[in-house]
């Protein structure tokens, strides 16, 4: 009954005041969970550890949540795990169902919440052993079954591939860090770039500008003209734009599947976190009876997108807190709660401190169900910031990815610069043809897969291995086979749909 | 629902509006030529780390002793330093460790000679939990089964980050197989790899015999039954026997000082020949920009001054298993050009 006193009233608020800051950060973009965690962490020297973990874990939640919302209303990503928020959401919004769009995901979001909270608690030692299985063979091979889903996101395969190769590309830009156990030397740059790309390409502004920056160009370029926001006044109030429960039927799979794919990335130590939610939409598109309608504004998408995306709150905890390795780079942050507290996290973290494990698993419930009564009923009201003039809500955002990517490194100039030039290539990129989807996936996952592949090769000296490594391996290389399969069917099934069309 | 939410945004506001206030409080007291905001980037972008913990310590007590508004940001090395050459003002300080130059020495890039380029501010503390391990059930007992197996030609895996102060010590190891086994020291392998749970899992996976590692980091491994897979064994702490010495008598975790001492010299012995024992302190230092006004670097030497004098911020550092260690500007600049040079020829031994 220990814990119950410690689950004051102050904890309660200090997790809802966590959350609501969340969101906030989450929604504007630029600004990340990450962020959130690291402003506030000085402040747990003053709260102490209890109520600094209420805090942070509420930070986190909501930072993660609060992305969703310019990814469904603006097309920006709020955090990068969103990305893949942004292909369902923001066509449904355009159709004028943003609030709807809204409500999927934040309905997913809680479950996915709290699905990765109780898989936390209940199986969480014996999860970080499992974790422990993955080497980087492992690591590399789901990289790779999260990048397969460049050729079924594409609308022309070889468009799409070509694409994800060029993200690829752009994503080797600058040095091999030493950090990640390279030589520190750069590459794909001149000498005079150094200053600016010696770690190359940051990933926030380089996301906002190619997808934010680009739409705003796009639709400046239409002009600003009264009918365009006369229609945006649709939203909320279309035909097919109400929300219920009954959204989830025949759903449940998906949600299911794509929380414990979101708990299962987030668990594994450097798999970045925009991989749970690519990897969860790739298997919905795969896996889905009918997937056709996904990047066109479906539902399905959403949900696993966003159930996925918040699953990886719990995920990323059962590595910090039975090994002590953070499992994405928020967790990386809010280690730094108990290093300042002079509290060792490692395998003897949750047996040796019980009651803070139960304090941050209380926090952890508490902070998901806030997000959702916060975000839920104020729905309706952020909903309408796409009614706000065009001319008024542009410059706005402009003004807001800006500062966010000036901020996002503490101040680094040159990443105005990168979104700019994103927005600007993004923008091109559109004109000749080519797709940002698959080329912002290759983008995010490309040096994680280059580092993977290269420690792989590295300390088993053979190419062989990624085949042999264990069963694990094997496993993942069928789902990548399966995920590749599937993709040439579609596309073939497709093309001949499309002529018999043409035919008909 | 309503209410609630007005609560919270009351709540919310009150936080905000009362950190506000104190940090233009903070900004308003003016005294010495540190004045402002001032932000201390750290070396390590890590926030679980040393570096980060250390450097916590003693900004906060040097924010409260100074009166102004001060913060810790993790950027890593290479921003660190940029950013540290962005201003002259002041306003940038930076805290790292001997990495700064070991950096330098192994021609990392990005690391530039600390000495010449940075003024040299004053040491703050060492950390004297550098550590090797090797899995529970490892073969080698103890650091001289593994230097007389690869004398004897066995290949010997270590995994550590290239290029600092997770490659010295490796470095000593391979420098004294050369004295004791010429010609058998390349049967030492490094394996270069990043973070502290990257080096854990290539040991886990049986891809490396020997890793770097620290006590703070890997104590609760150490601490595994010998059938847990991830169990490990410490091996060889670099620290010198007199730095151990000063920890707490409770030492880290369940691991007391007495046993941490089993693992320093003269208990292991990496030779550096001329009976001269191998032995490292990671030391924490502040380092300005050349063009900072003189008036701060004297300022804050001052300041930690009185805060060592005081002595609460030494049993803070101890408690964190930190060993507190105050030299003030001119005295830490010597003492660390000196420290340079020695590592330099070690590192010179083996290349």
């Amino acid at each position: 009954m220990e814990i119950l006193s410690l689950l004051d009233v102050t904890f309660f608020l200090l997790t809802a005041l966590g959350a609501l800051v969340g969101i906030v950060f989450g929604a504007i973009p630029g600004m990340t969970a990450t962020m959130a965690v690291a402003v506030c962490l000085p402040l747990t020297y003053a709260l102490g550890l209890n109520h600094g973990l209420a805090l942070l874990l509420g930070l986190y939640v909501g930072g993660i949540s609060g992305g969703m919302v310019p990814a469904v209303l603006l097309n920006i990503p709020g955090t990068p795990s969103s990305i893949t928020t942004t292909f369902d959401g923001y066509p449904m919004a355009r159709r004028g169902e943003g609030e709807r769009a809204l409500k999927i995901s934040v309905v997913a979001s809680l479950v996915g919440g709290l699905i990765s909270a109780a898989v936390l608690f209940l199986f969480a030692p014996l999860l970080a052993d499992f974790s422990i299985k993955f080497s980087y063979i492992e690591k590399f091979l789901i990289i790779l079954l999260a990048l397969t889903v460049i050729a079924s996101l594409s609308h022309n395969m070889l468009v799409g591939i070509f694409s994800g190769v060029i993200g690829i590309w752009l994503s080797l830009i600058g040095d091999y860090s030493i950090s990640d156990g390279g030589n520190g030397k750069t590459r794909l740059i001149f000498d005079f770039m150094e200053p600016y790309l010696f770690e190359g390409f940051s990933l926030l502004p380089v996301l906002i500008g190619i997808f934010g920056i680009s739409t705003i160009l796009l639709e400046a370029e239409k002009g600003v003209k009264s009918d365009l926001s006369d229609e945006r006044v649709k939203i909320g109030k279309g035909a097919g734009a109400t929300f219920s429960l009954a959204l989830f039927k025949g759903r449940l799979t998906n949600l299911v599947r794509s929380s414990f794919i979101g708990t299962f990335v987030g668990m594994l130590p450097g798999v970045g976190g925009s991989a749970a939610s690519v990897l969860a939409y790739t298997q919905e598109k795969n896996l889905a009876r009918d997937s056709s309608q996904m990047g066109k504004g479906a539902p399905q998408g959403l949900i696993a997108s966003e159930s996925a995306n918040n699953a990886l709150t719990g995920g990323a905890l059962i590595p910090l807190l039975s090994l002590g390795i953070p499992g994405d780079s928020t967790t990386a942050v809010l280690i730094g709660a108990f290093t300042l507290q002079g509290i060792q996290v490692g395998p003897l973290f949750i047996p040796e401190n019980a009651e803070t494990w139960y304090v941050m698993m209380a926090a952890l419930i508490f902070a998901n169900v806030v997000m959702f009564f916060l975000m839920f009923y104020a729905i309706k009201t952020i909903a309408k910031v796409v009614m706000v003039p065009k001319h008024i809500l542009f410059p706005i955002i402009v003004m807001m990815c800006v500062v966010g990517a000036y901020a996002i490194n503490y101040g680094i100039m040159f990443d105005v610069w990168t979104l700019l030039i994103f927005g600007v290539l993004g923008y091109l990129i559109q004109k000749v043809g080519l797709e940002v989807a698959p080329l912002i996936i290759g983008f995010i996952l490309g040096s994680q897969a280059e580092v993977y592949f290269v420690k792989s090769l590295e300390s088993a000296g053979t190419l062989t291995i990624f085949f042999t490594k264990s069963p694990i391996a094997v496993v993942l290389w069928l789902l990548i086979l399966a995920s590749v399969a599937f993709s040439i069917t579609m596309s073939l099934k497709n093309r001949a749909k499309h002529r018999h069309e043409l035919l008909g | 629902m309503p209410v609630f939410k007005k609560t919270i945004v009351g709540l919310g506001s009150a936080v905000l509006m009362t950190s506000l206030s104190y940090g233009i409080g903070a900004a308003q007291a003016q005294e010495g030529q540190l004045r402002g905001n001032v932000r201390v980037v750290i070396g390590s972008t890590s926030t679980g780390g040393d570096t980060y913990q250390n450097s916590s310590i003693v900004v906060d007590q040097l924010a409260e002793k100074l009166d102004i508004n001060m913060k810790v940001d993790a950027v890593g090395a290479s921003s660190a330093f940029r950013t540290l050459d962005r201003d002259a003002r002041g306003n940038t300080l930076m805290i790292f460790h001997d990495q700064s130059y070991l950096g330098h020495l192994y021609g990392v890039e990005g690391y530039a000679d600390i000495f010449e380029k940075y003024t040299i501010g004053p040491t703050v503390a060492i950390n004297p939990g550098n550590a090797y391990l090797v899995p529970k059930d490892s073969p080698y007992e103890t650091l001289d089964d593994i230097i007389a197996a690869v004398g004897e030609g066995e290949t010997v895996r270590v995994a550590i980050q290239p290029g600092g102060v997770s490659e010295i010590g490796f470095s000593a190891l391979k420098n004294a197989i050369a004295i004791e086994h010429p010609g058998q020291e390349d049967n030492l392998v490094a394996v270069n790899t990043g973070s502290q749970s990257d080096k854990n899992q290539l040991l886990f996976d049986d891809q490396v015999d020997l890793i770097n590692g620290s006590v703070q980091a890997n104590e609760q491994y150490t601490r595994l039954p010998e059938d847990d897979q991830k169990a490990m064994r410490f091996v060889w702490l670099t620290a010198r026997q007199e730095t151990i010495q000063q920890a707490p008598e409770e030492g880290l975790g369940q691991t007391t000082r007495e046993q941490l001492l089993e693992f320093v010299e003269p208990n292991v012995h990496v030779t550096m020949g001329d009976d001269e024992t191998f032995t490292f302190d990671k030391e924490f230092f502040f380092l300005y920009n050349k063009e900072m006004d003189p008036g701060i670097v004297e300022q804050i030497d001052e300041a930690l001054a009185e805060i060592f004098e005081e002595g609460e911020i030494q049993e803070i550092q101890k408690s964190a298993f930190f060993i507190p260690n105050f030299r003030p500007s001119g005295e830490a600049s010597e003492y660390l050009e000196e420290k340079r040079s020695r590592y330099e020829e070690i590192i010179e031994n083996i290349q």
